[in-house]
């Protein structure tokens, strides 16, 4: 991988001149190695409250029973499972980026990938909570998982979704975990390598031993391509085992066969957006602008506008199909979450995720911090409201009319969902605090090939197509961690 | 028990041997080593390391042992000496009365759990009321008082007991008697043979004693329209099964008219599938200004305001007749005038086989009814005077001129049973201020309520359970009351204590009922008092009904009439009527009852202003705005509205027994007091009066088990004309097309044994509820109070789906109209949907449908798919299984329910101090069933199809070696319908009733389409509606 040089042609993956080894080991261990600055713990105590607010609701919850909530004989799931899948959506990113675009030999990956998986796993533990939490009886959760027991001969229906759900989920959370903890290692000993003291038996112990030798290098590689190739199948699988919940019941509005692929690329769809919510923002308080660039900020926004338009032909294409089947129910459904009471969360929903995504089409915008980090969030309000739409929409008024309800949160949905947030951030800044945030190891690997530092000097030895040369210095614009001078005098 | 026995151990303790004395002194006959392990040496021995280990290791694996465990308190009481017919287990059956009907109680281990029918009723007692299936929760009541109480000077009521009580009323009586001032007995209407005797009994003792009887929704109009027409006061027997054409002004005959159940059997027996099948059906008119349950099940409903009531009768008279009486012009109401006409023709041609009902408690009004019923021959066929009614004597009369002796201070003791004037009369200004003057006033309630806290004693009576007594409700139709538990109480029955206060010879009103059975009764009908215990009813053959013929004239009657219709045209028109739930209040405190939704608006504990949409837009009201409602007496109240189809434009309807301030705690402040509105003149209390509604700026949300009104054109109600149905009958069930083919992804269940299936038939069905009230009773459904409900969190494992309709006729609606099922007509043309309804002009013309909607038992139910731990799983007798201990409450399979029957335990709601509705205490969870868990919080229920019904059934049929026989097991829910609307067996049995209901061409499966196989089966409704009156 590293050792060709990579055409100029490429944008640069790393930007800044005078860019070592040991100043990306600096740089990027400068969180873990520092005191925290007054951005993290102002950041770190709200968020801090917001998982206290979790606790509390959830605790509130689990005393007075699920009646707290504000479902009711007709709408049984709503915000949570609404935040359920959202959350589960939201860790997809995480395992695309580290394990399909590791397959695709995407290198622009490997300044993201720390981060996205780290999210993918809290994002995931946010889900599981609502998996227990939402349970009448959630002190049997464990009834779901296949254990022998001794209730007589019973045992999980393998038939449910609900317990395909429990592997998915389960799956993906463990090979998730792992993956991204091999990856640490070899950061982990570059902490251990670094520190004294207690700190240094911590992360020795973390670090699991590791050696840098050949050997070990070749292992970790080894082992990283054999998790990106298990990986692959589950971005895949798990949020089309989600959708399953849904399009396997026989509820007007869930039973779609769509639902599988528009469900994966939904969860991409957000999860790109949450990636990029959190790195514009830890870049530069982190001072990570010469790692996550302009480019990675590019190519994300590219990937949410695809996604985004395909999450956009699947809402149509249930319209058509729900005009197609002639299916009374099918077609009530579809008008009723356009027209009905809940139009406003509907329209919501395709402002955010169909219409505002667009807009990144027009380079300016895609290259806009702030407006990408705006248009980020939308997309996750858009997509928490396309699962309130898919469940609340679909289940309130469903084939009898006489049962036809409304379905209002009370302050504990609303607390246990701005809780999960608190929660996932708490965290996320905890994991900034004692783990590199970049993968170290890797982003040294595109330091001689990929670099702008790298591309420079290879103009500067002037045996490339002046064109080409052009082109790649325009391309810079764009970049807000690119000193132009350099190239000004080129 | 003491005993000088002595039992000795030996021969030593016999002889009293110096050793045994010795050794005798000690605790231990052999000395205990304790000195040895607590000397020195003992104390300083080394504990061995693995000795220290192996007691750590047991002490540490005994104690998280013993944790595991929470042992469960359960607190229960053997039986020392176990009474012979009670078998732990098995019920025992009683029968007994609830307001002259005779019921069968079932007990289990001496309490009683259960009301249900008596099979040998007879006549159209076939179920029981929503009433009846609730009362068991009366006796487990804890707002009732547990001893009687007296006034203690200041101190005000304070416990009593019953010589203390005995001593006083006594002595009081004695001063009254020598004073000679007036004694009144002041009750509801008694038909109890035995208690009018106690009652004569107790006014020889003291002459100046009168009876005063009065209901709270009185039927005096009948009773006095009959004595001047026919010199007969009685209400009469009614027999809405021998008539073709019922039209009714404003009577709520199947719901709260005289004897709702009983009609609703009769009525039912002319429109069900039998009937229909031999080609016939009834066809009923309802002129009414609120919308009633009966009106919901008429063929031709025309909403007519209060005020026409009394001029469309006279104008039926005079086309019935040809009379031209004065006064009977419908000039507004052109749709009535010309029901009218059509219902006078059909009269005509239906003589002899019709009947004219009005629901008015106005003399006059009953009078002109009378004549009209006479022209057109319903005496002697559909109305039977010489078999009277006898549940009904009350007199208005009579008690507003006690409450003037009372002011007068001509009353010096009064005695109140079973009635509640302080909350239920008019003018209860007037009877509190004469109550003050009485010198003793006792009430045999059985708490403190609006009538017994004004009272000296509160004589607390036995609740109906604990009781002797007997009924009488037809003549020559006599029931007994007898007792099922042990008082549970220090209560004394009531005429236990008239008897013992009048000092009559026999005191034990056991005795005294059988002593009056025995001298008057049994010798008629030739039998013995062990026959009446075993059977509970006895009736001797019924009188023949005569004919009779009105001869009076009419001329003093039609002016009163005009008056009275004349002073209701002003602002606008109230109607207060009794509910269906509620009745007269009797039952407020009764939290099944308070939690039955109103047949027709759906609305749970409170009652409300109903008002017709047109109506309540034009004066600028939205559903659930908060109105103040005036009268011209000055009386206000401020409802909530609610919309109601239907409602005659003008015209507000609110419900009587409701506002309850001291009924107990499930019952106080539910709704508002309506009674005030009553008023009376001419001597009857009239429930119509004029009222201004204004704006109070306030909502307050009803409690409602149903908020969507209409079905969408959906294929989940089906129904055809008569008409249609007579040159089809498969016209509108779909029936008479093929339908698509189906392909299954599951394997079909083996039922090798029975497949438990049911029948519903749509048309039998009147949504009166009672049902829902006896699935309650049975399945121990938890009662989630007002707030849950609104928050659609009712319980209720059955339902009764309500849809309107709104028909249109004529030209230009074949879009609107849903009548096109398939390729065949069904012959009714109506819209259904939300949103069309919205654009109607004229909303008038609505029909109404019942639906009982509940667990389906599907054979591919997807609830089952999708649970993730086999808690709801299906049997191999066709049932859907629930398994409460399994369940981990994921919701899935509620969610995935197409019928969403499935309800959910949001909270511990029996036993969570913040439902204390009335279950969440040691006595009344005495009601609860044995037989079926109770569910805790975070688990999913749904109708069983009351398995542990099946399974006894099953057992007794395997206990006698013999195959089970159809019909021998009754769900709860079939059990109370008096219309027999369900059908419940076994479909393995093609000749059950059940497989003969369903093989009818009118049979659909809702939702079949979904191909989810419902093991349910409804039939179509049928509508006998004529299509020229609202054209």
């Amino acid at each position: 991988m590293s050792g060709h040089k990579e055409s100029i042609l490429r944008e640069p993956l790393i930007t800044g001149q005078n860019i070592t080894y040991s100043k990306i080991t600096s740089d990027i261990l400068l969180p873990v190695e520092n005191k925290p600055n007054r951005a993290w713990w102002i950041g770190f105590i709200i968020a801090l409250c917001g998982a206290m607010l979790w606790v509390f609701a959830v605790s509130y919850t689990f005393w007075f029973g699920i009646g707290s909530w504000g479902l009711n004989k007709t709408v049984g799931w709503a915000w949570d499972i609404t935040g359920f899948v959202w959350w589960v959506g939201i860790g997809h990113a995480g395992t695309l980026i580290s394990a399909v675009l590791l397959l695709f030999r995407q290198n622009w990956r490997n300044s993201i990938n720390r981060s996205a998986e780290a999210m993918t796993i809290f994002a995931v533990i946010c889900a599981a909570t609502y998996v227990v939490s939402h349970m009448g009886r959630p002190w049997l959760a464990y009834w779901v998982l296949p254990l022998p027991n001794q209730f007589g001969s019973l045992w999980v229906n393998f038939n449910s979704p609900l317990v395909w759900d429990m592997f998915a989920i389960s799956t993906y959370f463990s090979v998730s975990l792992l993956f991204w903890y091999t990856g640490l290692l070899p950061d982990i000993a570059t902490i251990r390598d670094r520190a004294t003291g207690l700190r240094r038996r911590i992360y020795s112990i973390f670090s699991f031993g590791w050696s840098g030798n050949v050997k070990t290098w070749q292992r970790f590689e080894a082992v990283s391509l054999i998790l990106a190739g298990i990986s692959t199948p589950l971005v895949l699988s798990v949020h089309t085992i989600v959708s399953m919940d849904f399009a396997t019941s026989v509820i007007p509005g869930w039973h779609t066969t769509i639902f599988p692929p528009y469900f994966v690329a939904g969860a991409i769809f957000s999860g790109f957006a949450m990636v990029l919510t959190l790195l514009l923002v830890a870049r530069k308080v982190l001072g990570l602008e010469n790692y996550i660039t302009m480019f990675h900020i590019e190519s994300m926004n590219k990937i949410i506008i695809l996604t985004g338009s395909i999450v956009g032909v699947a809402y149509l294409t249930e319209f058509f199909i729900a005009w197609y089947s002639g299916s009374e129910y099918e077609q009530y459904a579809f008008i009723n979450r356009s027209t009905g009471p809940y139009w406003w969360a509907y329209w919501m929903m395709m402002t955010c995720n169909v219409i505002s995504p667009q807009l990144l089409w027009f380079k300016k915008i895609r290259t806009n911090i702030a407006a990408t980090w705006i248009l980020s969030i939308v997309v996750n309000i858009g997509m928490w409201f396309e699962r309130f739409v898919i469940i609340v929409t679909s289940l309130h008024r469903d084939y009898i009319p006489s049962s036809w309800a409304m379905f209002y949160p009370t302050w504990v949905d609303v607390s246990v969902f701005i809780g999960s947030i608190g929660l996932f951030f708490t965290l996320f800044l905890l994991f900034l605090r004692v783990l590199p945030s970049i993968a170290i190891a890797e982003v040294k690997l595109l330091l001689k090939s990929a670099s702008e530092q790298a591309k420079l000097e290879q103009i500067k030895e002037g045996h490339l197509d002046k064109e080409q040369v052009a082109e790649y210095i325009g391309s810079l614009d764009k970049f807000d961690s690119v000193k132009q001078e350099e190239y000004a005098k080129i | 028990m003491e005993s000088n026995k002595k039992y000795w151990k030996g021969l030593e303790e016999y002889k009293n041997t110096p050793d045994f004395v010795e050794n005798n002194k000690n605790e231990f006959a052999e000395s205990l080593p304790i000195e040895d392990v607590l000397n020195e040496a003992g104390l300083s021995t080394v504990t061995p390391r693995r000795d220290f280990l192996k007691a750590l290791g047991f002490g540490l694996g005994a104690v998280t042992l013993a944790a595991c465990q929470t042992a469960p308190i359960h607190k229960s009481i053997p039986y020392l000496v176990k009474p012979e017919e009670v078998v732990p287990g098995i019920p025992n059956y009683y029968v007994s009365s609830f307001n002259g009907q005779s019921i069968l109680v079932k007990t289990r281990e001496g309490r009683p759990i259960k009301i249900e029918p008596n099979p040998n009723a007879g006549g159209f007692f076939n179920g029981t009321d929503a009433q009846a299936q609730a009362s068991v929760l009366d006796l487990y009541d804890v707002s009732k008082l547990q001893f009687p109480v007296k006034k203690d000077g200041s101190n005000g009521l304070t416990k009593s007991n019953w010589a203390e009580i005995d001593k006083f009323v006594q002595a009081e009586l004695s001063k009254a008697q020598a004073s000679g001032k007036k004694i009144r007995i002041v009750s509801s209407s008694v038909n109890s043979p035995s208690t009018k005797a106690v009652i004569a009994d107790f006014t020889a003792a003291y002459p100046t004693t009168k009876h005063v009887q009065y209901d709270a929704i009185s039927y005096t109009g009948i009773i006095k329209a009959n004595e001047n027409s026919f010199g007969k006061a009685v209400v009469p027997k009614y027999n809405f099964d021998k008539a073709d054409l019922i039209v009714s002004f404003g009577a709520d005959f199947l719901g709260t008219w005289i004897s709702g159940e009983e009609f609703t059997a009769q009525y039912v027996s002319n429109r069900n599938q039998k009937s229909l099948s031999q080609g016939k059906m009834s066809r009923h008119f309802q002129f009414e200004a609120g919308m009633s349950m009966t009106g919901t099940n008429a063929d031709t409903r025309v909403p007519i305001k209060l005020s026409e009531e009394g001029p469309a009768l006279i104008a039926l008279y005079n086309a019935i007749t040809g009379a031209n009486l004065a006064g009977g012009i419908l000039g507004n109401n052109v749709i009535a005038d010309k029901a009218l006409k059509l219902v006078a023709k059909e009269l005509l041609q239906n003589k002899g086989k019709s009947v004219v009902v009005c629901g008015s408690n106005d003399v006059s009004t009953q009078i002109l009814v009378n004549a009209i019923n006479s022209a057109i021959g319903s005496y002697g066929t559909t109305i039977d005077l010489d078999n009277p009614n006898k549940r009904y004597a009350g007199n208005d009369a009579e008690f507003a001129e006690f409450i003037n002796e009372m002011n007068r201070g001509e009353v010096a003791a009064v005695f109140f049973l079973d009635s509640n004037p302080a909350y239920d009369v008019a003018n209860a200004k007037a009877f509190t201020d004469g109550l003050a003057k009485v010198g003793l006033k006792v009430s045999f309630s059985d708490r403190q309520d609006e009538t017994s806290s004004l009272c000296d004693v509160i004589a607390i009576n036995h609740n109906y359970l604990e009781s002797w007594g007997d009924a009488n409700a037809y003549e020559g139709y006599y029931s007994i009351v007898q007792p099922t538990i042990n008082p549970v109480f220090n209560s004394r029955q009531a005429e236990e204590s008239l008897l013992i206060w009048s000092n009559a010879p026999v005191k034990e009103y056991y005795q005294y009922v059988r002593n009056n059975w025995e001298a008057t009764i049994l010798p008629v009908l030739g039998k013995t008092w062990k026959d009446v215990l075993q059977t509970g009813v006895f009736a001797s053959a019924p009188k023949p009904a005569g004919t009779y013929a009105f001869s009076l004239s009419l001329a003093a009657v039609i002016p009163s009439i005009l008056s009275n219709s004349k002073a209701l045209v002003k602002d606008i028109e109230l109607e207060v009527y009794e509910s269906t739930g509620m009745r007269n209040g009797k039952y407020a405190n009764n939290a099944f009852l308070q939690e039955l939704p109103d047949p027709v608006s759906k609305v749970t504990w409170d009652n409300y202003i109903a008002l017709a949409p047109k109506f309540a837009e034009k004066l600028g009201f939205k559903e659930f705005d908060i109105v103040s409602v005036k009268d011209d007496k000055g009386y206000s109240i401020e409802l909530p509205v609610l919309i109601q189809p239907g409602q005659a434009q003008g015209t507000a309807s609110i419900a009587l027994g409701y506002g309850r301030t001291k009924a107990g705690k499930a019952g106080n402040d539910v709704g508002r007091n309506a009674y005030p509105f009553v008023s009376f003149t001419n001597g009857t209390s009239k429930y119509a009066t004029t009222v201004k509604l204004e704006a109070t700026g306030k909502r307050d949300e009803l409690a409602q088990t149903q908020t969507h009104h209409s079905f969408e054109g959906r294929s989940i109600i089906r129904e055809a004309s008569f008409t249609a149905y007579k040159k089809n009958p498969a016209a509108g069930s779909g029936n008479d097309h093929a339908k698509h083919k189906t392909y299954d992804l599951w394997d079909k269940y083996e039922k090798p044994g029975n497949n438990w299936v049911m029948a519903i038939d749509l048309n039998a069905c009147t949504g009166c509820g009672s049902c829902i009230v006896a699935c309650n009773v049975e399945n121990n459904i938890p009662v989630v109070g007002k707030d849950e409900v609104r928050r659609r969190r009712e319980m209720h494992w059955i339902r009764i789906d309500r849809y309107y309709s709104f028909n249109v006729e004529g030209e230009g609606h074949g879009e609107a109209a849903h009548g096109e099922h398939g390729a065949h007509s069904n012959g009714i043309n109506s819209v259904t949907k939300e949103k069309e309804i919205a654009h109607l002009d004229n909303m008038d013309n609505v029909s109404v449908v019942h639906q009982p909607m509940l667990c389906q038992h599907c054979d591919h139910a997807p609830c089952e798919t999708v649970c993730p731990v086999l808690a709801t799983t299906h049997s191999s007798d066709g049932l859907n299984h629930m398994a409460y201990n399994r369940c981990v409450g994921t919701r899935y399979c509620a969610n995935n329910c197409p019928y969403k029957v499935r309800r959910f335990n949001w909270f511990n709601y029996w036993n969570d101090s913040r439902f204390d509705n009335y279950l969440n205490n040691e006595f009344t969870q005495l009601v609860l069933n044995p037989d079926v868990t109770t569910r805790s919080r975070g688990v999913m229920e749904k109708c069983t199809m009351c398995i542990q019904r099946i399974q006894s059934g099953k057992l007794q049929a395997k206990i006698e070696k013999r195959p089970l026989k159809d019909g021998e097991i009754k769900m709860a829910c079939q059990q109370a319908c008096s219309a027999n609307a369900i059908i419940f067996g076994d479909g393995n049995d093609p000749n059950s009733e059940v497989s003969k209901a369903l093989r009818s061409e009118r049979t659909y499966y809702v939702l079949e389409e979904i191909n989810v196989q419902p093991g349910i089966g409804y039939m179509t409704k049928i509508r006998n509606t004529d299509t020229t009156v609202h054209a």
